[in-house]
């Protein structure tokens, strides 16, 4: 099984760490650990290099070794920058990343929200879930809104397709289980069931004017729950 | 691209044990590449690369030296205009070139120490940062005189103590900026942006009308006058005078670093900025002599313009250009004194300066000693109160570095080593970059003599520093 690609940002020079937990649950990734350091206009990357690079590479190299030791192999990267937004969007499309994390403090790890828009970029977050769970003692929740143009039956078949293909890369059946709501807001129901969960899962959308104007949904629950939020990352374009 | 940028291992230390910074690994459309994976991020695009270019420049051309030049070229400073615009194409050319081989922060400092060597590069590199000062100096006197109109224009006449007010509210302007660039927020960038597009909005508007009215669309006389009317030399005098008006295109290279798909966005930004502010000075000068005449407008002084609004447009266009001036010279001023930082931030990552004058304030994340370089000596010149002397000597410094800008282009292409490959080549090598180092130096035989011993003793002085302080500090490429 190859390892999903996970990327890591922590803003490395700003008193941001690893938070606790983080190793346990990327052990069976690839992880992409990007530390960043965001200057104002006035100074010069360069600048801000020559003076804090050792600092925050000793730092990185200390957080890849907890993450090493905890069974995921690692990438590191340290950029200075003006725009933080731009250096995350460019490492995730350079190395590949399959998500994104949203790092934050995780106590146990027993149980992930798994949130399925539809039937759209599922193969990655299949590849996200199956990678990161499979063979470990974690129960997988499989949780979708049915919308109104959707019957209950479309939506079984999607969700229990992927418990099959979960099942098939290693997930135990057992542990699997499904979920669905109809007549709630996406965001807020993700966001209210994910408070009795350790970690949610769910994709990047497509950016819309609703997006814009409210953000990305996955920042919206990254905003409410406190837990650990892998982004799974839409599918990259050629004409970038 | 040249992906793999200058082959140069850079040696040697300054007398403080200093060693230039280690030369990146590569150079990508979105980074700056160093070791053990550690990024600089490229952020600044087009629009950002021309707004540094055409906000740097058009503040002094349009709104503080039509009505000198008209003083002393008569309509023929139309003319004087167009010839600095020409001479800074055959430079920004060159320098385009240069920028897509060495997309580096330092911008001419860099070609010239890469390709000519360290004491050319101490020279020019010195001269940048103080040519940058000298011409951020004048642009506060500028920004003075235009805060004075809009005082008078609301019936308020200032008396500041025994120095006249323009230079009092110069310094305040100097100070407050640089007490800005230390401790402001993010989002300069994003503001120059603004600034420059309100700017161009309103030049295009109140030039639009200036061009009908002068055509005769209106039904008014337009005052007939002799083009040559104080004679041949004065046009070259003042061109000479007026290049302050074309020193921002070279601002844009001292960002290199930071300017994303630099093989395309550099030479369009350069390049781009040159042609749009050249246009743009033409038909102002075009517009404001032919309104009043040039021996009227002569009289005006640095706020001319803001009669010539007034004479098309009444009290609302006094007030459009009241405002753009503000704006345009603020503007220049700010950019100016960034790049003045960015200068000193060079010279210290290659040891010609003290490694300390580049260092980041840990509270705001400003270099603050740099700025504070750029920021003292400025507030010292602007109390000088001599716009000529200041315009002059900042072109001087800066005309030094384009001369050796196409010398170095032409040194490149004849040795022509295996790191030199430029996305963009100019076209017209090797005589359009010759005949620009000889404009360049030849404009400033056209000087006033204060400013030429000023700039010569700078010159002298940025030598001395380089046998003093870094003699053994060695920055040419494999040539």
């Amino acid at each position: 099984m190859t390892r999903p690609s996970v990327l890591v940002p922590i803003q490395v020079l700003e008193g941001e760490s690893l938070p606790e937990g983080t190793p346990e649950l990327l052990t069976n990734a690839h992880v992409v650990l990007l530390g960043y350091h965001v200057i104002p206009g006035q100074t010069a990357p360069g600048q801000a290099r020559m003076q804090f690079e050792e600092q925050a590479l000793a730092r990185i190299e200390e957080f890849e070794a907890v993450l090493t030791e905890a069974g995921a192999t690692v990438d590191h990267r340290l950029v200075f920058t003006h725009d933080a937004q731009q250096t995350i969007n460019r490492q995730i499309a350079e190395n590949d990343c399959l998500a994104a994390l949203v790092p934050r403090t995780l106590a146990d790890l027993e149980d992930v929200l798994v949130a399925v828009r539809g039937t759209v970029g599922i193969d990655r977050l299949a590849r996200v879930v199956a990678g990161l769970f499979a063979d470990r003692d974690i129960d997988v929740t499989l949780y979708h809104v049915t919308s109104e143009d959707e019957t209950d039956a479309d939506v079984d078949v999607l969700l229990e397709g992927l418990a099959d293909r979960l099942a098939d890369e290693n997930v135990d059946p057992d542990r699997i289980e499904t979920r669905t709501d109809r007549d709630v807001k996406p965001v807020d129901a993700i966001a209210d069931l994910a408070e009795t969960y350790d970690v949610v899962v769910m994709g990047e959308s497509d950016p819309t004017l609703a997006t814009f104007v409210f953000g990305m949904p996955a920042d919206q629950v990254a905003d409410r729950f406190l837990g650990p939020v892998l982004v799974v990352q839409r599918e990259p374009t050629d004409d970038e | 691209m040249g992906a793999n940028g200058v082959d140069v291992s850079t040696g040697g230390e300054n007398i403080e044990g200093q060693q230039p910074e280690p030369e990146p690994q590569a150079v990508t459309d979105e980074t700056t590449a160093h070791d053990e994976g550690v990024e600089l991020e490229r952020t600044i695009g087009l629009v950002g690369g021309l707004a540094i270019g055409i906000g740097t420049m058009i503040g002094a051309g349009i709104f503080v030296f039509p009505g000198l030049a008209a003083n002393e070229a008569g309509p023929a400073a139309a003319l004087s205009f167009a010839i600095g615009g020409v001479i800074a194409l055959l430079v920004a050319l060159p320098a385009s070139e240069l920028a897509t081989a060495m997309p580096r922060s330092g911008g001419g400092y860099y070609f010239i120490s890469r390709s000519l060597g360290t004491a050319g590069g101490a020279i020019v590199g010195l001269g940048l940062w103080l040519g940058l000062v000298f011409a951020a100096a004048f642009y506060l006197v500028g920004l003075g005189h235009y805060v004075v109109a809009v005082l008078a224009e609301i019936g308020i006449a200032l008396s500041l103590g025994p120095a006249p007010p323009h230079v009092v509210l110069g310094l305040i302007a100097g100070a407050t900026l640089t007490a800005l660039s230390v401790a402001g927020t993010e989002r300069t960038a994003a503001l120059q942006n603004v600034i420059v597009v309100v700017l161009l909005v309103i030049l295009t508007g109140v030039l639009s009308y200036g061009v009908l009215d002068a055509l005769g669309v209106f039904g008014r006389q337009t005052v007939p006058d002799t083009f040559f009317s104080k004679g041949y030399f004065p046009v070259l005098s003042t061109a000479a005078l007026v290049f302050t008006s074309y020193l921002g295109f070279a601002q844009v290279a001292t960002v290199a670093g930071e300017i994303k798909r630099p093989s395309r966005n550099l030479p369009l930004a350069m390049v781009g900025s040159v042609i749009v502010v050249t246009v743009f000075y033409a038909v102002t000068i075009l517009v404001a002599t032919s309104t009043f005449g040039a021996d009227r407008l002569g009289t005006f002084g640095e706020t001319a313009m803001v009669n010539v609004g007034r004479n098309l447009l009444g009290l609302p266009g006094a007030v459009l250009i009241l405002v753009a001036g503000l704006l345009a010279t603020f503007s220049s001023a700010n950019a100016s004194i960034l790049s003045a930082s960015r200068s000193i931030y060079a010279l210290s990552r290659d040891a010609l300066l003290p490694r300390k004058a580049s260092e980041i304030n840990l509270k705001y994340g400003t270099p603050h000693v740099a700025l504070a370089m750029a920021g003292g000596p400025i507030l010292v010149l602007v109390a000088t109160d001599s716009v000529e002397i200041l315009a002059e000597v900042a072109s001087f410094l800066h005309l030094v570095m384009y001369a050796l800008i196409c010398v170095a282009l032409l040194v490149l292409r004849r040795r022509n080593p295996a790191w030199y490959d430029p996305d963009f080549r100019m076209p017209g090598a090797p005589a359009l970059p010759a005949i620009g180092a000889v404009a360049s130096v030849a404009l400033i035989a056209f000087m006033n003599a204060a400013s030429i011993v000023i700039g010569v003793v700078i010159m002298a002085l940025s030598y001395g520093w380089y046998r003093y302080y870094a003699d053994d500090v060695r920055l040419k490429g494999d040539i």
